[in-house]
């Protein structure tokens, strides 16, 4: 720890410690009666407003990985990046279709995780089941890229003792992590609530400071654009090929336009898939909050845009971009950008904006994956008669579990792979859009053909993410694939052959008469706008259980 | 949508008079429907098409027009939405829609 810059690290540290102290006093914030319900420790007693909401959500939404994640590709690719614009653009209008009726509905029948409506949609124990299974498999590796955006902070700053043994390279990792777990354990949604009001406000305010400075040094908006298209049109001497693309090419393989489109648009429906997600607006207390805020959240969508814009200053840059190519790591890319551009009192504050903007959804995920083992996994099959006090002491418990699993991912695999775990995460969690998103529509689909398409689609989709190679890595080498000689997001192909087959087995077992289960909803439900605090305790789910 | 159950043993709940009765609200008010599906899926089309943005010219100031319109698309989109909570306000009254002249334009340009 030689070459450690005290004012970071100090600023760093301060702030770390206020974000400590919020998460645990958070646990008396809107204090209920008593806490070991789901709905209070997993919810936060759903009674969130617009303003609340529009954090949490914000806070949820826009992770660690983005901060440092989308510039790391836009550094390195160019233009394919910028899907993520595209793609927080589109996700907003979608949500706004489907999202508000999976609120009335899960308010209406007190259900706390989407396994719970698809279980009570379908009557259908396995497809919650999967629904459950995908949930969690996508969470742990996203949970794992927020620790992989906290180490590239911590790599920047110099912290890593220089130990070759991993674990004790990576022992502020751990604390950090730890301290993230226990308040997480004490506190439930609660603690992330609280402290996104910090983070946003860290975020904001560096993103804005940095958008109108960096800039400024760097010759202006013109010098930074011209740079970079030079850069990516330049030919690297190791592949023969162009650096990257500065806009979406024409061509039918590569950085298209039509691989941009589709990594957008199944960006955009997996978003307001993720249980976490769901989670933070199952907490808000209206229907309208959920409305409202798909106009209030695009304002927080600029601010990525902003964000991609930093590949290009790091580009731009001729210091950050040689510290980048000397450490052979684009996610160093912001990091290093800030560090040369800002004094350190200032890089310190971006620094702690970034490390609690992966702390935030951390611990949202951590709750939604443990909600979903605890009421469609364990409740279901384990302990039907389980106590509103032994599935919240379920899901904390759980929630810890998710936690070091996630950290096992983040320390033990490399970076490159973690990453298109992330991608596959997003392909993994568009298989459950038809029963999930199209379930709030209607009932066509019959329960056993959604289970078998999305079976099929999860396969397709690992296989082929698996076989995707590319000149220094064998595998896992990328999100996207040749179909048809086009390049197109593995997500999009899958979700195809899952619909496909969804619809013909649909038909078959109609024509077969096996029974289709007990659907426990109501048409009107899904407009309803209950007023009135669901009980405290979730309902159960499922006829059968509840006599 | 709900088609009739093809076997006896899945009962699709009562079916109360007063949900089945109820007056569709887009059928009674067809212009602020239509409003509303036109500002949602511009809004997301207008993304969706990449070759409509996907140009380097015209530039605004120094910025290339790909990335000038990702950022500026942002904002309106905000507004689009927006715009159609406040119809889909109006949706849940009887009040009948003529007041929508100028939403769809503002999303258009």
């Amino acid at each position: 720890m030689s070459n450690v810059n005290t004012v970071v690290f100090t600023i760093v540290l301060v702030l770390f410690l206020v974000v400590t102290v919020v998460g645990f006093l958070a646990a008396r914030w809107r204090r209920p009666p008593v806490m070991a319900h789901l709905n209070e420790w997993g919810l936060a007693g759903r009674g969130f407003g617009t303003f609340i909401t529009w954090f949490l959500l914000g806070g949820d939404l826009y992770t660690a990985y983005t901060f440092i994640a989308v510039p790391a590709l836009v550094f390195g690719s160019g233009s394919i990046g910028f899907f993520a614009v595209s793609y927080t653009i589109m996700a907003y209008p979608i949500a706004f279709i489907f999202l508000p009726r999976l609120w009335s509905i899960c308010r209406v029948h007190n259900w706390v995780t989407p396994g719970d409506f698809i279980r009570g949609r379908y009557g259908s124990r396995g497809l919650a089941l999967a629904m459950a299974f995908t949930g969690i498999l996508a969470l742990m590796p996203y949970i794992a890229l927020q620790l992989v955006g906290i180490q590239s902070v911590l790599t920047v700053m110099g912290v890593n003792a220089s130990s070759t043994n991993t674990y004790v390279k990576d022992l502020p990792l751990f604390v950090a992590f730890l301290v993230l777990a226990i308040f997480t354990y004490v506190s439930g949604l609660r603690a992330p609530a609280a402290i996104a009001f910090i983070k946003d406000t860290l975020i904001y305010v560096f993103v804005i400071v940095a958008v109108f400075y960096i800039p400024t040094r760097l010759g202006g908006w013109g010098h930074i654009f011209g740079a970079s298209q030079a850069h990516f049109a330049a030919i690297n001497p190791a592949t023969k090929a162009p650096n990257g693309t500065f806009i979406p090419t024409t061509k039918s393989t590569g950085s298209t336009q039509f691989d941009f489109a589709a990594l957008a648009l199944g960006s955009a429906m997996a978003l307001f898939v993720y249980p976490h997600i769901i989670t933070g607006a199952l907490a808000s207390k209206g229907r309208g909050i959920i409305k409202r805020n798909m106009s209030l959240l695009p304002v927080y969508g600029v601010l990525l845009g902003l964000i991609a814009l930093f590949g290009y200053m790091a580009v731009a840059d001729p210091v950050t971009a040689a510290n980048v190519k000397k450490a052979g790591n684009t996610q160093l890319a912001v990091p290093y950008l800030f560090q040369h551009m800002f004094p350190s009192w200032f890089t310190g504050i971006a620094f702690g904006g970034i490390i609690i903007g992966a702390l935030v959804p951390a611990a949202i995920m951590a709750i939604a994956a443990a909600n979903l083992f605890t009421r469609n996994i364990f409740k279901e099959f384990f302990k039907p008669d389980a106590s509103p006090a032994l599935e919240t002491r379920m899901s904390q418990w759980a929630s810890l579990v998710v936690k070091f699993g996630a950290l096992v991912f983040a320390v033990e695999l490399p970076h490159t792979f973690s990453i298109n775990l992330q991608l596959l995460g997003g392909v993994w969690i568009l298989q459950i859009f038809p029963m999930l998103v199209v379930g709030l529509y209607t009932r066509w689909f019959h329960r056993w053909a959604l289970l078998t398409g999305w079976l099929a689609g999860m396969i397709y989709g690992t296989l082929a993410a698996y076989n995707v190679k590319n000149a220094t890595t064998s595998h896992w080498a990328g999100s996207s694939d040749i179909v048809f000689g086009h390049s197109i997001y593995i997500g999009i192909t899958a979700i195809i052959i899952n619909t496909v087959i969804a619809v013909i087995l649909t038909f078959v077992l109609r024509a077969a008469r096996v029974p289709e289960g007990t659907d426990e909803t109501l048409p009107h439900q899904y407009t309803a706008d209950p007023k009135e605090a669901p009980a405290p305790v979730p309902a159960g789910v499922g006829a059968g259980l509840e006599g | 949508m709900n088609t009739p159950s093809a076997t006896p043993s899945t009962p699709r709940g009562p079916q109360d008079p007063a949900i089945t009765q109820a007056k569709n609200p887009v059928a009674a008010h067809p212009i602020t429907s239509a409003a509303i599906f036109v500002l949602v899926a511009a809004s997301i089309c207008c993304t969706l098409i990449v070759p409509i943005y996907a140009h380097i010219t015209p530039k605004i100031g120094d910025w290339p027009f790909f990335y000038f319109y990702l950022l500026a698309y942002m904002p309106l989109v905000a507004i689009a939405l927006w715009l159609a909570t406040l119809l889909q306000r109006r949706l849940a009254t009887p009040a009948d829609g003529n007041a929508v002249s100028g939403s769809d334009a503002e999303v258009a340009r």
